[in-house]
């Protein structure tokens, strides 16, 4: 048993690895320049330019891969020759950067054309301190300066060299030379459990992304709650009725169910209880962001639409695998022997009919997790299937590979769970 | 006796506005255009409203009849009483918002712009007014503007408005670094340098080159006014000006915004605005919208596309506004390329467009006819042409006498490129069936936005959206000179004659005498310009009917400080 677990944990970790850098690959290739998705077609450019420097795209693609699995502190520590750390910022409730100099936490910002220094307080606050900066003269003759800014970068200042910021005089404005040149964001890399910041919303892609999951699982979960015990039951009387009107009855209902994309059930859901009888709220409106507690109404239309997808296979799967089973000798027996039929379809028929179906509700777990992009489009629902659309289709690679792992991890775990199941239902199957 | 307006005080403020005056009270321009002047060159709204109502139009009407601004005044309907309190709530969808100066989108906008202000404000009518600025001053040659900023404005954060926060935002703009749209837009300026504290309620503008649009632009969606010590990111820093406050933004899920109690504009009740207690954005889809609406979830979406509107416009308890716009679908033609770059196929293309039945079918009719010019009649200079008639025949012999000289076999075969995003993909396929007579075998290649907006200025034949500027001279310049090559001058089109007039309507104040420069423009474009349009569309404010005070934005905008709802 452990050396099982322990193979499908490997397994588990060599899947992620791949999948992390095909995804890679496939957004570095597949899509255009997002600084033009994020600062719009009239931007200039110059400021494409500036912009991709500042979110470090700039770096070649193994560079970034890098950071995003390890991080990018180690490098940027060491160009900026102090440890650096990250400390929760009270009033914000995120994380931010500070390198430890000497005890003191510090970062620099360059604030009209002059750099200055802040140190950390006790309260997260930063508190202006007068030290001189440690510039670097190199042998072009440039002085440069390495440290964190205030927004999360190791940033490399040069010092009367080219790179242009606007300072404030009396008279008005004008061009200084002082200004960041080279950028490293910081980030601890995967491997740490940091996901890093979306660039579709320049968030951290953990603060966005678990109340999707959230959102999600309980979708789900309900769902699963409500589709498997009604298909497992309604395929169980079709199978042991093989041919009886109940059996064509069901079955008919199956086939239609199943035939009819969910895009239509669920239009016709919101059309007649949303619309219409307004007897529930025709789209999962999270006007909060507990709103699914608050109210929990909003999962059942979309709850039904997938009940009805999910319904029909389920069904037709247990019917024939337990119509296969009827037919076996050794139930033939039980029944010929004068066995009580219940016990006969209970005790020796179910187990062994459940074997197919298992493997089908594992697969759908899946599907129900990432892939309802539809049903999540219809309703309106938050949910992850439209989080990795959405971040496809903008190009936004920490949000994509974040999502992608945990699906992962649940396609992971379930064919775990599926694999425990059959032991349980046949222990003709051991793993060694 | 007609109430007299005192013109010296006009002539004060600028010396046009009389002139202005008197055309209005000739009815050689309209109210409206009467409104546009005066505020542009500095009158206060109410005074230019003031002064507008008092101008009667000379009517041969009987001298003994009633006093001038008694026909303009319906019998007034009995209106409800205002009332204070309740939530907004909308679908909208929302995307990254951190520097309201990077803004590229118009949905994060609306957010932010119930939180700070702009200088001015253009409204619904198509006019700009001062909104945080008292008034404005140009110079004669419109090169030197005075902003003057209304006092005691206060952020939320109790700080005064001054010149300073001001210099601070117009640096956002100008920074590269911050990669705002406002530093294209207003290249004019020629940088900081030439922005000038006068004192702390006065700034000083000295342009490069003569500009009329300096109040537009300071509407213009990114140009919202930050606090002085704004760091970068508006939803750690939710500091402005404006009505409400912002509790909560999730990107992709919702903003919540609420009432502030102290914000300087006063209601009708002599309590500070706003009405409403809260606003709510929802992002979710537009089809998820459209059923938020029906089944009363939520109270307005997003900018409607045609399907949404024929959707919802006979719900009973939907009020749908209305706005005419200069937003188009532009057919636009390469003119460094073969064929478009004979003049004859490109009038053969453009005769090819039957607009009414193009705007039926991509549009629901529901948008103005159009000319082949890049001009809406919504414009104030907009010089008024005949909408030319579908001619394929005229288009044949044209084309025919091309493919003669060129030895080309007709029909001709193009590929038109455009994106499945509004109604771009019906109107390139009615196109592609109206050119099919006069010899055009066009084939579609129709891709997501994203796919169309990485090559729409490098396609030989395309169909592009513009969106709604609210001065002709706004458009122009961007698309259709030398200096926009390799910009946004998607076609290469360029024409001395048509520049220098139109650098000379860029410093023309003068509306009518505008308007006939753009008369010129747009005969030029019509005979030989690279683009054909068949249509201006509609934007329409679908909004439950207990809301009042709602009014449709051409660009979409939500102007909630005044809405309120009834019980």
């Amino acid at each position: 048993m452990a050396r099982f677990l322990l193979r499908s944990l490997v397994s588990a970790i060599v899947t992620m690895f791949l999948v992390s850098i095909m995804l890679f690959f496939f957004l570095e290739v597949g899509t255009g320049d997002v600084t033009v998705k994020i600062l719009g077609i009239e931007s200039t450019p110059e400021q494409r330019a500036s912009y991709r420097a500042q979110l470090g795209l700039n770096a070649p693609a193994w560079q970034r891969y890098l950071d995003w699995l390890i991080g990018s502190d180690w490098r940027a520590e060491k160009r900026v020759g102090y440890p650096l750390v990250t400390v929760k910022n009270p009033n914000t409730g995120e994380s931010e950067w500070w390198a430890d100099v000497n005890g003191n936490l510090t970062r620099w910002k360059m604030k009209d054309g002059k750099m200055i220094t802040f140190h950390r307080a006790e309260d997260g606050s930063p508190v202006e301190v007068d030290l001189p900066i440690p510039w670097t003269k190199l042998e072009s003759g440039e002085e440069i300066f390495w440290g964190v800014d205030t927004g999360n970068n190791a940033v490399m200042w040069v010092r009367g060299a080219g790179e242009t910021v606007w300072v404030r005089t009396k008279a008005g404005f004008r061009k200084e030379g002082d200004g960041p040149r080279e950028y490293i964001p910081l980030r601890k890399g995967l491997l740490r459990l940091d996901a890093g910041k979306s660039l579709q919303t320049g968030r951290p892609v953990k603060v966005t992304l678990i109340p999707r999951v959230r959102n999600t699982l309980i979708l789900a979960a309900v769902a699963f709650m409500i589709v498997m015990p009604l298909a497992l039951i309604f395929g169980i009387i079709s199978g042991v009725n093989e041919g009886k009107p109940v059996d064509r009855t069901i079955s008919i209902l199956g086939l239609a169910l199943t035939a009819t994309p969910e895009y239509v059930t669920g239009i016709f859901l919101i059309l007649i209880f949303g619309i219409w009888l307004k007897l529930f709220p025709a789209v999962a409106l999270f006007t909060s962001a507990d709103a699914v507690f608050e109210n929990p109404k909003l999962l059942v239309l979309p709850v039904l639409t997938l009940t009805a997808v999910e319904w029909g296979y389920v069904v037709r799967m247990t019917r024939a695998s337990m119509v296969e089973v009827m037919d076996a000798p050794y139930i033939r027996t039980a029944i010929i022997k004068g066995m009580p039929r219940s016990r006969v379809i209970f005790r020796h028929a179910l187990r062994n009919a459940l074997m197919a179906p298992i493997t089908i509700i594992m697969l759908h777990v899946n599907w129900l997790v990432g892939g309802v992009v539809v049903v999540e489009a219809i309703f309106g629902y938050p949910g992850l299937g439209s989080y990795i659309y959405s971040a496809s289709i903008f190009g936004d690679p920490n949000a994509v590979e974040a999502a992608a792992m945990l699906l992962v991890i649940i396609a992971v775990g379930t064919r775990l769970i599926g694999d425990l199941a059959y032991t349980y239902l046949n222990p003709r199957i051991r793993y060694a | 006796m007609r109430p007299t307006v005192d013109k010296k005080k006009m002539e004060a403020i600028h010396g046009y506005i009389p002139v202005a005056y008197e055309l209005l009270e000739q009815n050689r321009i309209s109210r409206r255009e009467f409104l546009r002047i005066a505020t542009l060159l500095g009158m206060s709204a109410g005074a230019a409203t003031f002064a507008a109502a008092c101008a009667a139009p000379a009517t041969p009407a009987a001298p003994a009849e009633a006093p001038a601004e008694a026909p303009a005044e319906a019998p007034a309907e009995e209106k409800p009483a205002i009332r204070r309190g309740g939530t907004w709530t909308c679908a909208m969808q929302l995307q990254l918002l951190d520097h309201p100066a990077r803004l590229s989108w118009v949905e994060g906008a609306n957010v932010v712009r119930q939180v700070c202000e702009y200088l001015t404000e253009t409204g619904p009518d198509n006019i700009t007014r001062p909104f945080l600025l008292e008034k404005w001053e140009a110079s004669d040659d419109v090169k030197t503007w005075d902003l003057y900023l209304k006092k005691g404005i206060k952020f939320n954060n109790g700080d005064e408005l001054t010149a300073d926060d001001v210099l601070f935002t117009m640096s956002q703009w100008l920074d590269p670094d911050v990669g705002s749209s406002m530093l294209g837009l207003l290249s004019y300026w020629g940088g900081m340098q030439n922005v000038e504290k006068v004192d702390d309620y006065h700034i000083r503008l000295h342009l490069d080159s003569p500009n009329i649009g300096v109040p537009e632009h300071l509407f213009h969606y990114p140009a919202v006014i930050l606090h002085r010590n704004f760091e970068g990111d508006i939803i750690k820093q939710p500091v402005g000006t404006g009505a409400f406050l912002l509790e909560e933004y999730a990107e992709g899920e919702r903003a919540r915004l609420k009432r502030r109690p102290d914000y300087w504009q006063m209601g009708e009740d002599g309590q500070p605005l706003p009405y409403l207690d809260e606003l709510i954005f929802v992002s979710i889809d537009k089809d998820a919208g459209v059923a938020a609406l029906q089944s009363g979830q939520v109270d307005s979406m997003y900018d409607p596309r045609p399907a949404d509107f024929q959707a919802l416009r006979d719900h009973p308890d939907l009020v749908v506004r209305e706005a005419h716009t200069a937003q188009a679908l532009i057919l636009r033609m390469r003119v460094d390329l073969e064929p478009w770059n004979d003049n004859r196929v490109r009038t053969a293309l453009k005769l090819c467009q039957d607009r009414a039945k193009i705007l039926q079918l991509a549009y629901f009719g529901q948008g103005d006819l159009s000319i082949d010019a890049h001009v809406a009649p919504v414009h104030p200079e907009y010089c008024e042409k005949p909408i030319p008639a579908y001619q394929p025949d005229k288009a044949k012999a044209l084309l025919e006498e091309w493919a003669a000289e060129k030895g080309v076999e007709l029909p001709l075969k193009v590929t038109l490129a455009t994106k499945n995003d509004q109604a771009e993909p019906e109107v390139a396929q009615a196109l592609k069936e109206l050119a099919a007579p006069a010899g055009f075998d066009i084939s579609l290649d129709i891709t997501e936005p994203a796919g169309y907006w990485d090559r729409w200025t490098e396609v030989d034949l395309g169909i592009t959206s513009w969106t709604h500027r609210p001065l002709g001279t706004m458009v122009l310049p961007l698309a259709y000179i030398k200096e926009a090559i390799g910009a946004w001058n998607e076609t290469r089109w360029y024409d001395d004659e048509f520049t220098a007039l139109l650098r000379k309507a860029e410093g023309t104040l003068d509306v009518e005498a505008r308007r006939a420069i753009f008369c010129d423009l747009e005969d030029i474009m019509q005979e030989r310009g690279p683009i054909g349009n068949s249509f201006w569309k509609y934007v329409w404010n679908i909004t439950r009917k207990e809301f009042h005070n709602v009014v449709a934005h051409p660009t979409a905008y939500y102007l909630m400080n005044e809405v309120w709802k009834e019980a």
